[in-house]
């Protein structure tokens, strides 16, 4: 291999697959060997999965050499959030100690998907317990030990697609898949400084994924770039009879030239409220970043419990999926100890407030649908802070302890937003960007999205970081 | 329930809905346990207040609106 494939862009990784520069069993090589080595580093790798990617990396190698190149994922490595089911006796453990020896004998059709455009599974990535839904409230809430931050091995990567996150930033993959409930993707990909698409709800299927919330689970990409969220995307989205909620809209990934674009930028009044310092002053910044590219302008929502609403479905939707596994006192098995018990107070929600909850939910969408329609994409912080200590209790919107209207109403809503990468703040960790759109606007804000990384180097920052340099 | 002081009603409410969850799972926790169970029924009742406090019309109905299910043509 004559370029080092660590770091790169799955673009340029593409190009140098279909050129035959590089071979796919090597790029594989390469990372399942960083994966097990670097992975343990981070806590981020549930299982390597060497076996099979060397499988699918030689026949991706057979044939490209063939002549039969499939698209840009061909031969290039992935890992995926193990709540993803995979066939081959590789476990599939939701990030739970209760679930560590649960198999499957069928690949979701993400996994699917992507093994028919020829990209190659190398790992099952480290996760939060659950996807997060049992309530936790602190870094050490998987029994594979809490999600390590490439940029500071005291910080956390983030939840709860914690392995996609930091596997991404720390070069143990070139592209991760996660999952979003609410702030599972933002929140890894805006700590560990990696790009991460949350898509509208419905755009990808998740049959075989974990069910932890019928109307608000999403599966989206983790990547070095906006430019190559769009490419995964693409390889992921679609309807699938297996999924009832998948969209029959069919979705092509636009990576046209952006240069010259003038987008339309809103920003949520007091979206700002609850920020650390450094988030506030990197946002602002980066809103002075984005005239060059369009215009910006403050918009003001009514004033309605956003959070209320979105943490109020969240909660017994999940209470509700976990039935058997809550009322049987499993959760007691859980590696958190708020796990154990945290559930138990959904019981508390009555039926009144969660209908309140659910035609409020219209109200919230047909508000979100009528503010976006006057703009390319809502802007906003990706997270409030930086990422916290590993020791350290975080504040959460779904627990009510912090403010989160972007999220609750793009959760809510089931609205795509991509989370960029756009500087630092104390202890050497990143903040981040997000760009909200309307429904199904994938392309427009990932347009939005690549403009800014176009105008910026914050993305390529990742070589400076002191572990993953090893 | 009284309507001229909500946050008494309230305060009752948390009470009784506490008291519902203690009789389900209580001798499965251990008191510190039930306390921060108790401050999670508290949150719940925070958040029911926000939303019953938004008034909407009967015509508001939840989202996403049902659909009567047919398989096939």
């Amino acid at each position: 291999m004559s370029e080092n494939p660590v770091f790169l862009p799955v673009r340029q990784l593409a190009e140098l697959v279909r050129t035959r520069a590089i071979s796919p069993v090597e790029l594989a090589e390469t990372f399942l060997d960083r994966l097990e080595t670097l992975g343990p580093t981070y806590n981020a790798v549930v299982t390597v999965t060497r076996k099979r990617a060397l499988a699918e990396a030689r026949r991706a190698e057979r044939e490209i050499a063939a002549g039969r190149y499939r698209g840009h994922l061909h031969g290039i490595p992935y890992g995926a959030k193990d709540l993803l089911a995979t066939s081959g006796g590789i476990p599939t453990t939701w990030g739970a100690a209760p679930f560590r020896e649960q198999r499957f004998d069928f690949d979701a059709t993400v996994i699917r998907k992507l093994g028919k455009a020829g990209a190659v599974l190398c790992a099952k990535l480290a996760m939060v317990e659950l996807a997060g839904g049992m309530g936790y409230r602190q870094p050490y809430a998987s029994f594979t030990g809490p999600g390590i931050n490439p940029w500071n091995p005291d910080a956390w990567s983030g939840g709860s697609s914690s392995g996609s996150g930091s596997a991404v930033a720390a070069g143990l993959v070139p592209f991760a898949i996660g999952s979003e409930t609410w702030g599972s993707i933002l929140s890894p990909a805006g700590y560990c400084g990696v790009a991460g698409l949350r898509p509208s709800h419905g755009r990808v299927s998740r049959h075989g994924a974990m069910v932890l919330c019928w109307t608000l689970d999403k599966l989206g990409p983790l990547c070095l770039t906006a430019d190559d969220c769009g490419l995964v995307l693409e390889s992921i989205a679609g309807p699938d009879a297996a999924d009832p909620d998948t969209s029959h809209r069919r979705w092509r990934f636009d990576s046209a030239e952006i240069t010259g674009r003038r987008f339309k930028f809103g920003v949520i009044k007091g979206v700002t409220s609850g920020c650390d310092e450094m988030v506030i002053a990197n946002f602002t910044q980066s809103l002075e970043t984005l005239r060059n590219i369009g215009s910006v302008e403050e918009v003001e929502l009514p004033d309605l419990p956003w959070e209320a609403i979105t943490r109020t479905i969240l909660h017994v939707e999940a209470a509700n999926a976990f039935e058997d596994f809550i009322a049987g006192g499993r959760t007691a098995e859980l590696t958190a100890p708020e796990d154990h018990y945290s559930v138990y107070a959904r019981d508390a929600i009555l039926a009144r407030d969660y209908v309140k909850a659910l035609r409020l939910r219209g109200v919230m969408a047909r508000e979100a649908d009528r503010v976006l329609s006057r703009f390319d994409a809502l802007v906003g912080p990706g997270r409030a802070t930086i990422a916290p200590g590993l020791d350290q209790e975080f504040r959460s919107a779904i627990r009510g302890s912090a403010p989160d209207i972007m999220g609750a109403i793009g959760n809510g809503a089931g609205l795509p937003a991509v989370c960029v990468p756009n500087g630092f703040g104390d202890r050497g960790l990143p903040t981040s960007l997000q760009f909200m759109g309307r429904a199904y606007e994938e392309n427009t804000i990932l347009a939005a999205a690549r403009a800014w990384q176009s105008l910026t180097d914050w993305h390529r920052r990742y070589r400076l970081s002191p572990i993953s340099r090893r | 329930m009284s309507a001229d002081d909500p946050e008494r009603d309230t305060d009752a409410e948390v009470e009784r809905l506490f008291a519902l969850v203690r009789e389900r799972y209580g001798d499965r926790l251990t008191p510190a346990q039930l306390d921060e169970v108790k401050k999670g029924v508290e949150g719940v009742m925070k958040a029911a207040r926000a939303l019953r406090a938004v008034k909407l019309e009967p015509s508001d109905g939840p989202f996403p609106p049902f659909t009567p299910y047919r398989a096939g043509p």
